[in-house]
């Protein structure tokens, strides 16, 4: 009976080949390539920035970091893949903190991220500047929003994306001067700038990597900036001017229910990376910053983050 | 300007910038072939090898992986009608005609030069003309994309084989699956009836390779034969591309040229598009618009001429503004700046040299493109030639794999198999699923734009349309008039056919 001997033959290997795929067996957490889920498109900035470190980390983690883009939903599709996931350590997701504490306040969602997702660490964060075309009459935060008090509605506002990662901050600050202004959503930052720069907006929220040469180029101008620093040295930031907004972090976590010891293992070979020459370089280059956090840090700061963006989201959908 | 350019030139000449674009070109076509697999993708994972390599070596590799991919992705839609990207669907009309007549590498030949002709003339275009391009990419806002997909999608519904009114139900179906999902605009959840997995809408590739592949292996399964190529063509003689039929679609080649690059200033329409506006542009234009769907080569070359010459164009917001149309350009950016160059206004001032290197680099991967190109056709057209009985399933089986592969959700399957007994049964009713597949691409961006458009419009859309958007208000003026001449043109043709061929009325 040959038929039957190959059958068993391959069954047993095929066996063998679960067996030795199954992380319950080895302790030599990590055994096998780990599976990063981007729950955003090709080509934007997760994707970028998630191609620097996967290069790098291998050499701490001993295993690459395989990365799988899973668009849809605006974001949400990915999100509950990475929380469906196996928690054994080999499915990370690289998100941010507006798909993570933001977006389940809008509707209803099939998953908890605070409870259902816990921080590997926060890579970075990306502080937005509020710009506007170089001939536009502001000069500084104040006059544009005060010409805002005085004309409700009036200013247009192009954002990324509804309650995305140029929205948000900027939303925010409206809402603290009491500002009404005009949202119009584009699909994502660089169609936004477009119609910034063909007088189709009056302002919006820019990252370093799109504003900084159009500042240099005389094209836009910055009026604030988000972040504890600032981006370009002459415009303050808007805690200095008093505004609470915050910035896009940019965040590696995992499923809950993964191992201490793994969620250990991973930390360590972040935070290690976060001390290596070449991904310092590479980062830099690419003009974001290396402002890493722990997990543990981070998760104490989500809860808070969400109950200011509650607030937000019931000011202005009124939901 | 002049010295920036010869030494952009200078620049460009070293091996190992024409080796990895070589290899970028070959890995580029062998992933665009693979169906699933998408020229985006292939990109991304080849993103991190260029920001360990020279500027010159690196971006020209990202760029032979770019053009490669869009032209690997015809081979499929020639060979088993199975889009390999969303550009190579209105490539899938006539190229499995023409497989099944034997003439698979005659297709294929066309693909090829009328793609790096279109490709090459709208480099050149870009070259020289990136200053009014970019002036011209400003004009267009909101209004005037919502303006110009409309005109699109009727140009579309009216060019389809049969009635105008089935190509416009096609195009209303298309629009409707494409609000299935989150609306783009305010994050709603629309028709999904509380499942999760269609929040994210009906995804792109497994509906195309349903709506094309399927129909076509549920026919030649239909057909008792036992090869996929008719026996009577003989594969060995008269198969290559002749230099007659190529001077004979010449004039195509050029409108489809111009459809591309015009298309291409327009931010976020792209290369599927121009594909389908090209097609319906030459079978407009046709003298014999009977032939186009049944093997006629110069529906190929229109269809692939129109959508590479997208790819000049499309680099201009990058080079000059720093802002990336979508997300071919959106990686380029990546590689760029990785590279410690800031595409933005400034680019030319402080790396004009390096910026014309580029471009020139782009010329030259196209002179690589037509020799590569040309070897390693042979090698595809072998594939259709065996037996049916293995070529069908094979064909199956990477339709399968093709459509789990792009998001790995199981869900997608469930899509496959649906949109592939709906192109069955459209087929079988005589309806063409082209402007469904048209309706589906462009609604949400027309959806999206003219949400925008009324956000803009602070609620007085005529008055700011006709007072703001010059440009909006002569395309809506125009449209009417392009809809009856469409519609008359139909009339007049059916009648034609009618008198000739009476029995078939």
């Amino acid at each position: 009976m040959t038929f039957r001997k190959i059958s068993c033959s391959m069954l047993v290997a095929l066996l063998l080949v679960f067996v030795g795929l199954s992380p319950a067996l080895s302790d030599n957490y990590p055994s096998k390539p780990i599976t990063l889920i981007i729950p955003l498109g090709a080509g934007g900035s997760h994707d970028l920035n998630a191609r620097v470190f996967t290069s790098v980390i291998p050499s701490y983690l001993g295993q690459a970091v395989v990365v799988k883009l899973m668009p849809g939903a605006g974001g949400q599709t990915g999100t509950a893949a990475a929380i469906k996931a196996k928690p054994d350590g080999y499915t990370l997701i690289f998100t941010h903190n507006y798909i993570d504490q933001l977006q389940p306040l809008l509707e209803k969602l099939p998953y908890d991220t605070i409870k259902d997702l816990k921080s590997v660490c926060r890579i970075n964060y990306g502080a937005s500047s509020l710009v506007v075309r170089a001939d536009k009459p502001w000069k500084t935060l104040d006059e544009i929003l005060a010409y805002g008090k005085k004309n409700p509605g009036k200013l247009i506002f192009t954002t990324s994306g509804n309650w995305g990662a140029t929205m948000t901050p900027g939303a925010r600050v409206l809402l603290q001067a009491g500002v009404e202004a005009t949202y119009i959503p584009y699909k994502g930052g660089g169609p936004a700038m477009q119609a910034l720069l063909a007088g189709d907006g009056d302002f919006m929220m820019s990252f370093p990597s799109q504003a900084g040469p159009l500042v240099e180029a005389g094209k836009i101008r910055a009026l604030a900036s988000a972040g504890d620093k600032r981006v370009f040295t002459d415009v303050p930031t808007l805690k200095e001017l008093g505004y609470e907004t915050g910035t896009m972090d940019r965040i590696v976590m995992a499923p809950k229910g993964v191992p201490e010891d793994r969620m250990k293992i991973l930390r360590d070979a972040f935070a290690k990376l976060n001390g290596d020459k070449t991904y310092k370089k590479l980062m830099q280059r690419i003009g974001e910053n290396t402002e890493y956090m722990d997990g543990p840090d981070y998760d104490k700061l989500r809860p808070a983050n969400q109950e200011a963006y509650r607030l937000l989201v019931k000011k202005i959908s009124g939901q | 300007m002049w010295d920036n350019f010869l030494q952009g030139i200078l620049l460009t000449a070293r091996w190992d910038t024409f080796g990895m674009m070589g290899l970028g070109l070959m890995l580029g076509m062998f992933v665009g072939a693979l169906p699933g697999f998408t020229t985006i993708m292939a990109m991304a994972v080849l993103l991190p090898i260029s920001f360990f390599m020279d500027p010159m070596v690196g971006i020209p590799f990202l760029i032979g992986v770019y053009k490669g991919g869009i032209y690997g992705g015809s081979i499929p839609a020639i060979l088993v009608s199975m889009p390999g990207t969303g550009a190579s669907v209105a490539t899938t009309f006539d190229g499995p005609a023409l497989t099944k007549k034997g003439k698979s590498r005659k297709a294929m030949e066309m693909a090829l030069f009328s793609s790096v002709c279109g490709d090459l003339s709208s480099d050149i275009l870009t070259i020289l003309f990136i200053g009014p391009i970019a002036i011209m990419a400003m004009k267009i806002g909101p209004p005037e994309l919502a303006a110009i997909i409309l005109l699109s999608l009727i140009i579309i519904s009216a060019t389809t084989s049969g009635l105008f009114i089935k190509g416009l139900v096609m195009c209303f179906i298309g629009l409707f699956f494409s609000m299935i999902g989150q609306d783009p605009l305010g994050g709603m959840s629309r028709f999904t009836f509380g499942f999760f997995e269609i929040k994210s809408g009906i995804p792109l590739l497994p509906m195309l390779i349903g709506l094309f592949a399927i129909p076509e292996i549920l026919q030649a399964v239909e057909k008792k034969i036992t090869t996929f190529v008719a026996e009577e063509f003989n594969l060995k003689s008269g198969e290559r591309l002749t230099l007659k039929e190529f001077r004979r679609s010449i004039r195509t080649i050029l409108r489809s040229t111009a459809i591309g690059t015009a298309l291409g200033i327009i931010p976020g329409v792209g290369q599927v598009v121009s594909a389908f506006v090209g097609y319906a542009a030459a079978k407009n234009a046709s003298k014999h618009p009977e032939t186009y769907g049944k093997g006629e080569l110069d529906g190929i070359a229109a269809a692939e001429a129109a959508n590479n010459s997208v790819n000049g164009p499309t680099l201009v917001p990058l080079l000059t503004l720093g802002i990336p149309g979508d997300k071919v350009t959106a990686i380029l950016l990546g590689a760029f700046i990785a590279q410690g160059l800031r595409p933005g206004p400034q680019l030319f001032a402080e790396q004009g040299p390096l910026v014309f290197a580029l471009l020139v680099a782009m010329v030259f991967a196209n002179i690589m493109f037509v020799v590569l190109g040309y070897l390693t056709i042979p090698l595809f057209a072998k594939v259709v030639t065996i037996r049916k009985s293995a070529l069908l399933p094979l064909t199956a089986i990477f339709a399968f794999a093709g459509s789990y592969v792009y998001r790995s959700d199981p869900f997608d399957l469930l899509v496959l198999v649906f949109f592939g007994i709906f192109g069955y049964t459209a087929k079988k009713l005589n309806f063409d699923v082209t402007p469904m597949v048209m309706g589906y691409i462009l609604g949400p961006v027309l959806e999206y734009s003219f949400g925008q458009t009324l956000n803009l419009a602070r609620g007085d859309t005529l008055h700011y349309i006709f007072a703001a958007r010059p440009i909006t208000a002569i395309i809506l003026a125009i449209t009417p008039f392009i809809t009856a001449g469409l519609w008359w043109r139909g009339v007049r043709l059916r009648r034609k056919h009618m008198k000739e061929l009476p029995s078939e009325g």
